[in-house]
């Protein structure tokens, strides 16, 4: 029987064994898999896993995480306040980086994996490895340099750092998150995450202008990603759209894998990648919560057929599926996917 | 005046501060009064960039983030120089959602809507509707305008929902609009009528058109 770590290798290599890889990002979705709040299931890294895998076993998907919610990066590095939701993901409440005189004091732990809010990282990644490991692709979410600081000090006062303030302090700033991203990267990889996602909104010019980008997002991504493996790393911009730097990021970086805005084009990206590398055909999976699983079945065939129609480098991926979506529609999305992304040898 | 129309468009598109405030002087110092930099440089210029976004000229937030800051100093600076304070054209109460810390998209409308002239009284973040209806209310408001940026903030009963049902409770929805903008609602173009707003705007400059179409609504009723 294929495993999902199969299929993934077979799409890099521009083949397709059973099916297309099929990755669904479902996170907050565990509480509710295990009955608990949501504020408690992220508390133990144990519960996280469990979730994982029972999830894996009822949808089909091809992908699990390791990522409990983005604010959890900021905790990493001091932050202890955290808004839990009942229906949604946790967030920062409290950032760490209030005043320019904050980031001269920002410490960078040399050794991410000894931090205590790592521990039961650690504890999920070492379940899901002894259980699933080199079956099925585990997943880990780190953030780029250019985009932590939004993490730390919040979206406003970063855009005011990066586009009025001054430029050694924003430099600083970048230096410290780029230190981070490579300890952390180091951390999640030594725990068994074997896909990374490297997310850099500020890696978009939904987000920032071309210039920008080429002066800024480009050399700090540069900087992140020096002397490294970049294998089972993935560029993605948080659902904005890419293909107008995806050129340019393939020439510089190398990524093997990109996952493009659902608002794109995908047989745009699949043309501009051509070849050189795995692209994710990503479904609009907000809009999940209000189809009919008929409905979500056409969109998910109108993506897969798009996407296959350019190439077999080709995977089906969603965004960070919203909580409250029916699992009907959960299994419509993964069951089309599969369907749809045979191919005939 | 068309020159420095063009040329301030041109320094806040190329997110460049300085320029736009060299040109802002320049012309002050050609005699051109503060009334006529805030009126038919600053004004017309946020409006022909609402146009050019409306007409798909791609832009980005960084963008819209200098557009706003860029229009509310230059606009702060000259209305210290006005000989009479200019007409308030319309007042707004604007916050995030119940649930939601994120404060760039809001900060990018109140720049915009302060450049054109609208009152804006900001309840900061994570605001109940209550509290929206409530100051509404008692600042004799125009319009509300709630910023979500997560998807369970956007549709949350306690939200942009409640404050829909609050205007109706109260009678109030021909005298205030309801507008709402951020992510989710890009995502899901009729989220917003699902939530029982009056409007959305797909960014905070677009907003602005949003904002004044709702308040002449309001007005003309």
């Amino acid at each position: 029987m294929t495993t999902s770590m199969e299929r993934l290798t077979a799409a890099a290599n521009g083949q397709v064994i059973d099916h297309i890889p099929v990755f669904c990002n479902l996170l907050d979705q565990g509480a509710r898999e295990l009955g608990m709040s949501i504020e408690q299931y992220f508390s133990n890294g144990e519960y996280v896993a469990t979730a994982q895998l029972k999830m894996l076993e009822k949808f089909g998907h091809d992908n699990v995480w390791s990522l409990f919610y983005v604010g959890r990066e900021a905790e990493l590095l001091g932050c202890n306040k955290i808004c839990y939701a009942d229906d949604g993901p946790p967030n920062v409440e409290d950032f760490i980086i209030q005043s320019y005189d904050d980031i001269a004091k920002l410490d960078i732990p040399t050794d991410i994996a000894s931090q205590p809010k790592f521990a039961e990282i650690a504890k999920c990644l070492a379940i899901l490895k002894r259980e699933v490991g080199g079956k099925v692709p585990i997943c880990a979410y780190v953030t780029a340099s250019m985009s932590l600081p939004a993490i730390l000090m919040g979206m406003e006062k970063w855009m005011e750092l990066l586009m009025l303030g001054p430029a050694d302090v924003r430099d600083l700033m970048l230096e410290k998150c780029s230190t981070f991203f490579r300890r952390e990267l180091a951390a999640y990889r030594n725990a068994g995450a074997d896909i990374i996602i490297y997310a850099d909104p500020y890696g978009s010019t939904d987000i920032i202008p071309m210039k920008l980008f080429q002066n800024l997002s480009l050399t700090w991504m540069q900087r992140d990603l020096a002397g490294l493996d970049l294998t089972g790393l993935v560029y993605y911009v948080g659902a904005a759209r890419l293909n107008s730097v995806l050129e340019l990021v393939i020439q510089r970086l190398g990524f093997q894998t990109y996952y493009p805005s659902p608002l794109e084009d995908v047989t745009d990206s699949m043309q501009i990648i051509n070849g050189r590398g795995l692209c994710a055909g990503v479904i609009n999976d907000i809009r999940l919560l209000d189809w009919t699983p008929e409905q979500v079945r056409m969109e998910v065939q109108r993506i897969v057929t798009s996407g296959l129609s350019k190439g077999n480098k080709f995977f089906f991926g969603t965004v960070l599926m919203p909580y409250g979506i029916p699992e009907q529609n959960i299994v419509a999305m993964v069951n089309a996917a599969k369907e749809f992304g045979r191919v005939s040898v | 005046m068309l020159d420095a129309i063009k040329a301030y468009n041109e320094a806040v598109l190329d997110t460049d501060r300085a320029r736009a405030f060299q040109v802002v002087m320049d012309a002050i110092d050609r005699g051109v009064s503060p009334e006529d930099i805030v009126f038919n440089v600053v004004i017309p210029a946020l409006d022909l960039m609402v146009k050019a976004i409306d007409q798909g000229f791609d832009t980005n937030l960084a963008q819209h983030f200098m557009t706003s800051q860029i229009a509310a100093d230059v606009t702060e600076k000259m209305l210290q120089l006005f000989k009479i304070p200019p007409e308030i054209v319309g007042r707004v109460v604007i916050g995030t959602a119940a649930g939601d810390l994120h404060t760039l998209g809001k900060r990018i409308v109140i720049g915009c809507l302060k450049a054109q002239m609208i009152d804006v009284i900001d309840l900061g973040v994570n605001v109940s509707a209550e509290k929206f209806v409530a100051e509404a209310v008692s600042k004799e408001a125009h319009v509300i305008g709630i910023s979500a940026m997560m998807v369970h903030t956007a549709r949350s009963e306690k939200g942009a929902i409640k404050v829909r049902k609050l205007l109706h409770e109260q009678g109030l929805e021909r005298k205030i609009k309801l507008v709402v903008g951020g992510a989710p609602f890009r995502y899901d173009t009729e989220l917003y009528s699902l939530v029982g707003a009056d409007a959305w705007a797909e960014n905070g400059v677009s907003a602005l058109k949003v904002f004044m179409d709702c308040i002449n609504e309001v007005k003309e009723q």
